[in-house]
């Protein structure tokens, strides 16, 4: 074994079933992470580039190939997945500044912006689920499982959404924001910022556990595919908040996408993991006071 | 062969060399914010009220020592004996003044020529008895925000509207909810915040007449026990745990924003990156994924 190289071993790996995938991972990952982080060498990527659109772009020039390659085509369902978390939420962040510079003061209140951008970003992930399908070969296809959800799956779902809210208010308030509510805010947004809540980790959950789990689980085994859908979902935090005062939170994102990968694939049902989601996501919005330097 | 392929690597090396220095000197270094609370005197003594006209601050200490200062918070003397600090459960903001009675209902006098006029603020709320937090900010005339004894935050909008604006949250599963314990506001036009205090959550602002708030406490102590605001001085002190904190006026913090061709530079090297960054991965998954693929 030690006598062994590099080159050997390297070419063992790659008759592997699992390699395509666990390759595919890695190396996009560090492209993107390279296209997301090396600019704060030379730049400020918040103020220039809020939006992450660098991370769309990069998504997207690396996952079009996938599309015409042939010899890329078992990295397609990956490199689609990870696109379609880049691009949509750049749509998303980026959705209500579009709205105004097309329609102006048409383009209504800033909730109902958002409202649209969540809109925009799951109509965004839903095409890209469906490319995906389209374009790749069923047996590499990913199993979204989005058909059902049974009396067991809403059961899961009702009770995780108990479990993390009593999480959240057992926590220290400090660690969290979560200090007081705000009637007059919470009134005022929660007709469109709570559906636009929802929508967004409807978003989410077809990302990471539809496509990305149900593509890795092709050739891995659960266990590994759950593991490298979380670390992913870590990531994309990490890209949303690096330098930011929620960075610490990242390891927490990571468990919870363990767990959710866990609950998908345990009810073979995407749909207890939204309704956790969003309940998380809407306890976010309305449970939490923002800092002067955001989360 | 071999001279050639190092004429080459020397080429690339220096090419990023050029590269790299030339984006880094084209990058503007980052100015850090000024601090939002700083301390200004008597670190380590709890402090349970303050009230500050220009250089004169007035605190009473946690042991009940009344203390003095005329230059400012630089040094504090014992106060004389007749020394007392000025009401708080009456603010006078232009010719606008309000009052909470002992009963704790919001009297409003639209002059300030005597309180003889005083009248029930109609729509207010009960706010108990012994209650007498209230402020006024007078650069948005008509909003006046008051607690009430059993803790709840209720605002005035300008049009006469009265809501419950704030509720705090408990801090933890086994501590309670922490008290508020002082508002304040600038009574000259200076600026539209709201500061509310609280002892296990610092500061809270509101910059909208009390519809959102923001956790404003970077630099103070978890438990502050009095706020004034002078706007000779363009300052908040705040009354904490560990002694006399100030707040200069200042912006809330926002991303810079960049000049035309500061930003043209900053966005051609992020294009750059995330080029040569998708470029790298298409070429790495070229190379390393199997030309035969099993499912």
């Amino acid at each position: 074994m030690a006598a062994e190289g590099v080159g050997g071993r390297l070419q063992r790996y790659r008759a592997a079933p699992w390699w395509p995938a666990a390759a595919t991972l890695v190396i996009a990952e560090l492209g993107r992470g390279a296209a997301l982080l090396v600019p704060i060498t030379f730049s400020d990527p918040n103020g220039v580039d809020p939006f992450l659109a660098r991370l769309s772009v990069a998504s997207l020039l690396i996952a079009m190939p996938s599309l015409f390659v042939p010899r890329l085509q078992a990295a397609r369902p990956i490199l689609l997945a990870l696109a379609s978390v880049a691009t949509t939420y750049t749509l998303l962040s980026a959705g209500p500044q579009i709205l105004f510079d097309l329609f102006g003061s048409r383009s209504g209140s800033f909730d109902a912006q958002i409202f649209w951008s969540s809109v925009a970003q799951a109509l965004g992930t839903l095409l890209i689920a469906f490319a995906a399908w389209r374009t790749v070969a069923p047996e590499w296809r990913p199993s979204l499982r989005m058909r059902h959800l049974g009396l067991g799956g809403l059961a899961a779902g009702v009770i995780g959404s108990a479990v993390l809210i009593g999480l959240g208010l057992a926590l220290p308030a400090g660690v969290l924001g979560r200090v007081a509510l705000q009637p007059v805010a919470l009134g005022r947004d929660f007709p469109l910022l709570g559906p636009a809540n929802a929508l967004q980790a409807f978003s989410q959950e077809v990302q990471f556990r539809g496509l990305l789990l149900g593509a890795l689980e092709r050739t891995m085994s659960p266990r590994w595919a759950n593991v490298c859908q979380a670390a992913v979902f870590g990531l994309a935090h990490l890209a949303i908040s690096y330098g930011g005062p929620e960075a610490p939170f990242v390891p927490i994102t990571f468990l919870v996408g363990l767990a959710f990968g866990w609950l998908v694939r345990r009810t073979n049902s995407l749909w207890p993991a939204v309704i956790i989601h969003a309940v998380a996501d809407i306890a976010l919005q309305f449970g939490i006071v923002q800092g002067l330097y955001g989360f | 062969m071999a001279s050639d392929r190092r004429r080459r690597a020397l080429t690339a090396v220096a090419a990023v060399w050029i590269g790299t220095g030339a984006l880094l000197i084209a990058s503007a270094p980052a100015q850090a914010a000024d601090a939002w609370w700083t301390p200004v005197a008597l670190t380590g003594t709890a402090i349970t009220q303050v009230s500050a006209i220009g250089d004169t601050i007035m605190v009473r200490t946690g042991k009940g020592a009344m203390l003095l200062s005329t230059d400012g918070g630089r040094t504090f003397a014992t106060a004389p004996a007749d020394a007392t600090f000025p009401p708080i459960s009456i603010v006078t903001a232009g010719s606008q003044r309000w009052e909470i009675d002992s009963a704790g209902r919001v009297l409003h006098a639209a002059s300030t020529a005597g309180s003889s006029d005083s009248v029930i603020d109609p729509g207010s709320p009960d706010l108990g008895p012994g209650a007498d937090l209230i402020a006024a900010p007078a650069a948005l005339p008509g909003v006046v925000v008051a607690a009430s004894t059993n803790g709840t935050v209720w605002r005035r909008g300008q049009d006469g509207d009265w809501k419950q604006a704030l509720l705090l949250l408990p801090a933890s599963l086994v501590q309670g909810v922490p008290r508020i314990t002082s508002i304040t506001a600038f009574t000259e036009p200076l600026s539209e915040a709201i500061y509310v205090s609280t002892d296990g959550y610092a500061v809270l602002i509101s910059t909208d007449g009390g519809d959102d708030w923001i956790r404003a406490g970077p630099g103070l102590p978890d438990s502050v026990s009095s706020l004034s605001a002078d706007a000779g001085r363009r300052a908040v002190y705040a009354a904490t745990s560990d002694g006399l904190f100030e707040h200069v006026l200042q912006v809330l913090p926002a991303p810079p924003a960049y000049q035309d061709a500061a930003l043209v530079w900053r966005w051609i090297g992020i294009g750059a990156v995330t080029l040569v960054a998708s470029v790298l991965v298409l070429l790495a998954l070229v190379r390393l994924l199997p030309r035969r693929l099993e499912a």
